[in-house]
């Protein structure tokens, strides 16, 4: 047993299989949750069942247990990988993977019971809160120790992101989470919406986004086989991404009664996020100019390009509904739910899918079972969420407009209703997805007969 | 550029906590949470059923704020900061799949708001709301005790006023069936009173009529509206049986504008909300036209007084006639 935790790579491993069983477990209480926005009595009477339980549960399970663990997993391979050596301490990761699961598991088990916070994206009670900011804390350690003791002198861009992921979270989760206030994890009054809002921001953030994007530096320019288009561009997008996106949270409560200042500061900073965005973009796509054919041909590679393009394509929208006079219009309503779709399943979704697939065969030392299984999720996915991003959109421009235009939130109701169905339809799709990608899990993992040839784990370029 | 750890480390550190500090730190140092006009604290019922509203995650779907452009109920008033002053966590919300509750409170009546929370469906017909009737009878009081809170001293003028006519409407029932039409009627102006309804009941306008009723009357009223729906067990006084108004037209001849008044503004103190602000003038009496054709069997639609027609109506003869005077019930 105590082998079994020094073993190379067994928490990465622990990691990416967590998060795909998190991805079943989240779009599962998606679906539910889908269908009640269609059919409300569907289940009644069962309380832990309910929209406004059920809705945390999948957000929660989603954004930390799914695209978050499934990134962490990914990193703690590319991390000693890229630094020619291994990970500082195998059980330090495996003790940072039960506090980080026991945080992500108080979501199914406490939100369904009452035992929340309420707070959008904050909702996780005091003590997962202590274990999360645990599990941080131990990858800090050892991430930062893994670096000492590496074996390559250049930092690559992924070693940045992966570091600075989680020194930020740790400053940013009981900030945001109001760690100092254990009863409610609120502060009275106004103030706490900015708050709120400040993690509720930074977790898609500084979070996923920098986990993400050093996943999609590591994967691209293996599969193409050429160094990083340009270093400087690496640079800039690291230490812009810092400097902008912290501000940005305010732009959730723009028409509430905050200050000017801080409505002009984060409207601002929020159309500035093209800038690193765009840069990380250009940066991999240069990269991977040339060599699309092999991005095309290796399913993983290509749903990490997928993740890419839906990043350019979240945060062109985001910029552009963080302005006042758009926002009018795209604010309260689906519209933003298509939006947080595409930017967490979409971005952070797809390249911890592709990186993960990438990854796996040289963390197991097996071929992934079947290719054809990735393409498969890749299709569905992609159906389901273009579906998503459509419908939703739709639903919330009707909306947006409509009470604009004076109609009441109770009149344009019953015109959602096809908007809903489709939406609820999709995310079988989701679903399938999600569990056409366990299953190819398995049947990777499960113990290999002994004429299967095993594939040596490869070095990281 | 070289990037070094220490450089990594200390560098991602400092460049962010400068960020931080001008979003969160120089509010917290700069913003007051002084209490606006109309807020006062919560009673502990009220703070109980706030706790329920969070846990329960009754933000997912209701805001809690009202912005310069809004117009739907309650949009009277605009958020201001002191509104939410020492409430923990004020969750402001994201999502508009119910109606804004920041200015709810009084704007119902408590027995709809218990109604309401038992199935969302018994009072409005097409909500997505889920069923709360697994909370406790108290539990459900608590919440609707919070809900009736928001928008502090204003809706505490509205529940005062909510109250005192529930009062009244409470003995005009107690009175009988016909001395609680006869009080109704007198709470109608008397223009209103004596208006027939200007438009002719054809067959759009009376399926218009009934496809509204659906939407927004059944539950209360009942299909066949003698005011036995699903909600009648949790409403008192009960919602009204519209069959038998057909004894109480005013001058044997007037119903259009009475129910025009009463579904434009509703009946204060009892369950009847006002719809002034869902529906616009012509649907509200195209529901007049469906519930006098449906349920009397007798319209009023274009009898004296009555105006010009307008350009798009066709010519149209009221097939209804008024029952005879001393029609025994």
């Amino acid at each position: 047993m105590t082998n079994f935790f020094h073993k190379p790579q067994s928490a990465a491993l622990a990691f990416m299989v967590a998060g795909a069983v998190w991805f079943v477990v989240g779009a599962v209480y998606g679906m539910f949750s889908a269908i009640h926005l269609v059919a409300p009595e569907f289940l009644p009477h069962v309380a832990p069942l309910v929209f406004g339980r059920e809705r945390p549960v999948h957000v929660n399970t989603m954004l930390y247990g799914f695209t978050g663990t499934m990134l962490v997993g990914v990193g703690l391979y590319y991390l000693p990988a890229l630094l020619k050596t291994r990970l500082w301490s195998e059980p330090l990761a495996w003790i940072a993977f039960a506090f980080w699961n026991l945080t992500v598991l108080s979501g199914p088990l406490g939100f369904a019971f009452g035992l929340t916070q309420g707070r959008e994206y904050n909702e996780y009670v005091w003590l997962a809160d202590v274990s999360l900011v645990l599990a941080v804390a131990c990858l800090i350690v050892n991430t930062a120790l893994t670096i000492v003791n590496r074996r390559e002198q250049q930092l690559y861009v992924s070693i940045w992101y992966f570091m600075a992921t989680f020194l930020w979270t740790a400053s940013n989760y009981p900030l945001g989470n109001v760690m100092w206030h254990p009863a409610t994890g609120a502060m009275p009054g106004l103030i706490d919406s900015l708050f709120l809002w400040f993690w509720g921001h930074n977790l898609p953030g500084l979070l996923i986004t920098p986990l993400a994007t050093g996943a999609a530096y590591f994967v691209i320019p293996r599969v193409t086989r050429t160094p990083l288009n340009s270093h400087t561009l690496s640079l800039l997008g690291f230490w812009l991404l810092i400097a902008l996106y912290s501000h940005i949270g305010g732009h959730h409560v723009l028409q509430s009664p905050i200050p000017n200042w801080l409505k002009t500061v984060s409207v601002v900073d929020s159309v500035s996020m093209v800038l690193p965005v765009s840069i990380v973009v250009i940066n991999l796509w240069l990269t991977a100019r040339g060599f699309g054919g092999r991005v095309w041909s290796d399913p993983p590679a290509r749903l990490v390009m997928g993740g890419i393009v839906w990043y350019i394509i979240t945060c062109i929208q985001g910029p552009l509904q963080s302005l006042p006079f758009l926002q009018r219009v795209t604010h309260f309503n689906n519209w933003t739910v298509g939006h947080a779709h595409i930017a967490m399943l979409g971005f952070g979704g797809y390249i911890a899918l592709g990186a993960m697939w990438h990854v796996l065969p040289l963390v197991s030392g097996r071929p992934v079972y079947s290719n054809k299984l990735i393409n498969l999720q890749f299709g569905l996915i992609t159906f389901g969420l273009t579906g998503f991003f459509v419908v939703l959109t739709m639903a919330g421009l009707v909306q947006g407009t409509a009470w604009h235009n004076g109609e009441t939130v109770l009149r344009v109701l019953p015109q959602l209703a096809p908007f809903m169905v489709m939406r609820a339809a999709l995310g079988v799709f989701i679903l399938t997805a999600a569990l056409v990608g366990l299953a190819n899990l398995y049947l990777t993992l499960r113990p290999a007969r002994e004429e299967e040839p095993l594939l040596r784990g490869e070095e990281a370029a | 550029m070289k990037m070094t750890p220490a450089f990594l480390i200390v560098g991602a550190l400092l460049v962010f906590w400068a960020s931080t500090f001008i979003i969160v730190g120089l509010p917290s140092m700069t913003m007051k949470d002084n209490p606006s006009d109309i807020w006062r604290p919560l009673s502990p019922l009220e703070r109980e059923g706030h706790r329920l509203y969070v846990k329960n995650g009754c933000s997912y779907c209701h805001s809690l704020f009202i912005r310069v452009s809004d117009w739907d109920i309650g949009a009277e008033r605009i958020a201001k900061a002191g509104d939410y002053a020492g409430i923990e966590p004020a969750i402001l919300g994201s999502e508009r799949t119910g109606p804004d509750l920041s200015q709810e409170g009084g704007e119902h009546s408590d027995d709809w708001n218990i109604a309401h929370f038992k199935n969302p469906r018994y009072t409005t017909p097409v909500s997505l709301m889920p069923s709360w009737d697994f909370l406790t009878n108290h539990e459900i009081a608590a919440l609707a005790a919070y809900v009736q809170a928001l928008g502090g001293k204003d809706a505490d003028v509205r529940q005062k006023r909510q109250r005192e006519w529930k009062r009244q409407a409470q003995a005009a029932y107690a009175g009988g069936v016909d001395r609680n039409i006869e009080w109704l009627h007198a709470q109608v102006p008397e223009v209103w009173r004596r208006m027939p309804n200007p438009y002719p009941a054809t067959e759009a306008a009376l399926q218009r009529g009934k496809r509204i009723y659906q939407q927004l009357c059944i539950n209360c009223h009942s299909p066949i509206g003698d005011g036995n729906g699903p909600a009648q067990p949790f409403l008192g006084p009960p919602p009204l049986n519209f069959t038998i108004l057909r004894r109480h037209l005013v001058e044997n001849r007037y119903i259009g504008g009475i129910f025009y008044y009463q579904i434009m503004n509703g009946i204060t103190g009892t369950a009847m909300p006002y719809f002034k602000k869902h529906l616009e003038s012509e649907k509200i009496w195209d529901l007049a036209n469906y519930l006098a054709v449906s349920f009397l069997g007798y319209t009023d639609a274009n009898t004296e007084p009555r105006g010009i027609d307008a350009s798009y109506e066709g010519e149209w003869q009221n097939r209804y006639q008024a029952p005879a005077v001393n029609e025994s019930p």
